[in-house]
């Protein structure tokens, strides 16, 4: 396990030597190109397996593997500007390692079944090596700075992938719009890097925690606000772009105009997730910046908003992509609340059990070539494979015991609640986060039922659901991606909460690799985060002793006796509201006990803002762009064409006109007439004397020769 | 009395009625003729000298080279304006002008 760059480096690159070549054979050799980039992501997931393995065996809680070089360097004498790349892989690293190329893989092979009576086939999987390149680009990078680079290089690529049917009007506008909105991010993001350059004078990561660490954020400000918040802000403001947070989501679904695999893979699974993933890199940043209150209730909003929005969709798409949004809410929920272990674990099982409700949203519309919700019903008997795998995952998000989305969600919010019950401002988060809980479990189950189950609704499309064409590589991917939504692969138990253990505690290996940010090294932050939020994650007491249960935390055994207690309690209500959810829309919608109709025709305003997804579009458009850019922009057309034109330009043309009639009479009058011309009119006139005297006459030179003989004689005489 | 002075005014007469031919007709026969007069005014010259200045035969002789010169001339002046003619169909001068322009 003795890693350097260049045997670290092939995870990268090979997907990326992959985009290059598939970018000259794509045309001609199509089938060639799909088997480079799927063998080459599957070399990667390889790569990114034993890394992992490594990780996992020879395990402690600091250890990394921190490789850099010198990109560029510009310092003169003593000033210093040298910017570093490299890479940076930690227990964290590792973990996102495999799951990125693990997904990637998956997807590239479901694409392959997918995509391929596209007649843009080839061109998918361009786009997908260079995404998955700068995916992982991005979880290597040893700084702030690269992590820019890829981070940008995957908005491009989710932006040709939004717009991949670009001949559908709606697929060009919706990869504008999520260009555009990521923007607006992402400039925060820049200004976040460059506030922290300021200070750090380095944007690598090990740095800044070190900077954190020695207190060089002490006593600093920027507009008045404390840097450390500045920059903390401006940062979780490139989260919240990325990762569709309030009031930034408006993109996330439009963005499934793009193919279905595409959706998985970028906004599902990986990309949207590199948001949270940067928040969780910058985790003290944004505790020493006191931020994590608002993290969490911006998160909390998202979650429990974007529920909502999915109860009325009927697009199946539009309903998985409203489910990202509140999952990526409960995780920056997890970031707000202090539960970074957690966060961080729903990430990776929520990329999984998302994934795969995509793949099998992809199965069912590449079935049925229909995507909206009320004209399928009975699929069940015709997709049977597709079913047991949506369901799984539907388990998994709704938070059912035993599966992946249980462990993670329950421990974002058990912590929420400890965070309630210690400090009145999470109280909104925790209660935001169980009715979104609940509203995940109903809408994710009515999905279900309206897909699967009942009579069919429409026979034309049932009797042409033609599932006898999914072959191995449509059906593979489900059921591996579902195997691994069962929770003991990421817990080690059933229920995650320890009590039964199936390998016993020492393989829960999440929570043993995954730590916040040591306190040892980062001793100001350790004593701050003590007086701030004296509640912290529990978990971890219980089965690593050493790791963040010392004093410095200031929490006693009985306080975490305390905290268990509370999350023993949250995770029964969770429970409870899970299958809550889950009652009332199979009442609902198998049953038809109770008649869905009677909510959308009693509430109908809020039916009505829910389909207009809360007028986020109509407010952004009509008051933001038409309200506030449109005058602005007419402002600047305005002293562009009135004052910048008219003076500027129009001046200086006048200068040149005159400039212009000056130079022409001068050229007109004395180059051209008197030395041009003059040069002809002199050789005119000797041309003339020439031809009188050169006559032709014999005579008359005769005559002249007589005088000029005479004269000489003449001369003489004299 | 016949003196040297006598011969000399004949002659520079001859002469200058030589040149004023030469310049003065179009003709290019009367021009021949004039060149003819002018050879004849130095001939004249050389036997008046010969016969005053010193009594050997050199003038004697020097004109009747002049004189065969002169039949010689006229007979290649006379073949260059038979030529002439039947190139222009003219005896002009001014006819012999072509090298201009």
């Amino acid at each position: 396990m003795d890693y350097t760059l260049s045997t670290v480096a092939p995870v990268v690159l090979l997907p990326f030597f992959a985009f290059v070549i598939n970018a000259f054979i794509v045309k001609k050799f199509t089938k060639l190109a799909v088997a480079v980039s799927t063998g080459a992501i599957f070399v990667s997931f390889l790569y990114a397996l034993r890394i992992f393995l490594d990780f996992l065996n020879v395990y402690s809680v600091g250890y990394n593997i921190h490789k850099t070089f010198t990109w560029f360097d510009l310092s003169t004498g003593s000033s210093i500007f040298k910017v570093n790349m490299g890479i940076y892989i930690d227990n964290m690293t590792s973990v996102m390692l495999l799951m990125v190329t693990g997904a990637a893989t998956i997807i590239h092979i479901f694409s392959t079944w997918y995509m391929h009576d596209d007649p843009r086939f080839g061109r998918f999987f361009v786009y997908l090596s260079l995404f998955t390149s700068a995916m992982l680009g991005l979880v290597l990078s040893d700084n702030l700075l690269s992590v820019f680079i890829f981070w940008e290089l995957m908005g491009f690529c989710s932006y040709s992938l939004i717009g991949f049917y670009y001949e559908k009007e709606g697929a060009g506008n919706a990869s504008l719009k999520a260009f555009m909105t990521t923007r607006v991010g992402d400039v925060f993001f820049l200004l976040g890097i460059l506030a922290l350059w300021s200070v750090v004078g380095n944007v690598s990561f090990v740095d800044i925690y070190n900077a954190i660490g020695a207190g060089k954020f002490n006593n600093l400000y920027a507009l008045g606000i404390p840097l450390a918040t500045f920059a903390g802000f401006s940062i979780f403001m490139g989260t919240m772009g990325k990762s569709a947070q309030v009031p930034l989501q408006v993109w996330l679904p439009d963005a499934m105009w793009g193919p279905t695999p595409c959706s998985a893979l970028i906004h599902a699974a990986t990309m949207v997730a590199a948001g949270v993933y940067l928040s969780l890199r910058m985790y003290p940043l944004m505790e020493l910046g006191h931020l994590l209150p608002f993290i969490a209730i911006i998160g909390a909003i998202t979650a429990f908003g974007a529920a909502t929005i999915a109860l009325v969709q009927t697009d199946i798409k539009a309903v998985l992509a409203y489910s990202t949004i509140s999952q990526l809410g409960y995780m920056v929920i997890g970031i707000g609340v202090g539960s970074y272990n957690a966060s961080f674990m729903h990430l990776i099982t929520h990329a999984v059990f998302k994934a795969c409700l995509f793949l099998s949203a992809g199965s069912v519309i590449h079935s049925i070539h229909c995507q909206e919700m009320p004209q399928m019903g009975g699929l069940r008997k015709k997709l049977p494979y597709t079913f047991f795998a949506m369901l799984l995952c539907c388990f998994a998000i709704a938070g059912v015991p035993f599966f992946s989305g249980f462990v993670s969600k329950d421990r974002i919010l058990g912590d929420a609640l400890v965070m309630a019950l210690a400090h009145p401002v999470y109280i909104p988060v925790a209660l935001l986060g169980f009715a979104g809980a609940f509203l995940t479990a109903f809408y994710m189950f009515r999905m279900l039922f309206l897909t699967f189950f009942g009579e069919p609704r429409d026979h034309h499309i049932y009797e042409h659901a033609h599932h006898e064409h999914l072959g191995w590589n449509s059906n593979i991917p489900l059921l591996i991606l579902s195997v691994f939504t069962l929770g003991l692969f990421y817990s080690g138990s059933f229920t995650g909460q320890g009590e039964v253990n199936l390998f016993g505690t020492k393989n829960e290996w999440f929570s043993t690799l995954i730590h916040r940010p040591d306190s040892n090294s980062l001793h100001h932050f350790a004593e701050y985060k003590s007086e701030e939020f004296g509640l912290v994650d529990t978990r971890d007491k219980v089965e690593l002793p050493r790791a963040h249960f010392d004093e410095s935390h200031g929490m006693s055994e009985k306080e975490a006796h305390h905290v268990h207690q509370i999350h023993k309690a949250g995770a029964l209500a969770s429970i409870f509201i899970a299958f809550m959810g889950i009652f009332l829309a199979y009442s609902m919608y198998v049953k038809r006990s109770i008649y869905p109709g009677w909510w959308t025709s009693t509430f109908s305003g809020w039916t009505r803002a829910l389909k207009n997804k809360y007028y986020f579009d109509d407010l952004y458009v009509k008051k933001i762009i038409q309200g506030l850019l449109l005058p602005f922009n007419n402002l600047l057309a305005w002293f562009d064409m009135g004052i910048y034109d008219k003076y500027a330009v129009d001046g200086w043309e006048a200068v040149n006109r005159f400039a212009f009639n000056v130079s022409r009479w001068f050229d007109n009058n004395i180059i051209d007439s008197g030395m041009v011309d003059g040069t002809g009119a002199s050789v005119n006139l000797m041309n003339a004397i020439l031809r009188w005297i050169q006559s032709g006459k014999i005579q008359l030179y005769f005559v002249v020769l007589i005088v000029v003989l005479a004269s000489y004689i003449w001369t003489i005489h004299i | 009395m016949i003196n040297l002075g006598s011969y000399l005014i004949i002659s520079f007469a001859l002469f200058i009625c030589g040149i004023l031919v030469m310049v003065a007709r179009k003709n290019i026969i009367a021009i021949l003729l004039g060149i003819e007069l002018i050879l004849n005014a130095s001939a004249l010259n050389f036997v008046a000298y010969t016969k005053f200045m010193n009594n050997n035969l050199d003038g004697h002789i020097m004109s009747l080279f002049i004189i065969v010169t002169a039949a010689a001339e006229a007979a290649v002046g006379l073949g260059i304006v038979i030529r002439f003619f039947q190139l222009r169909e003219s005896i002009h001068i001014d006819d012999a002008a072509t090298l201009q322009n």
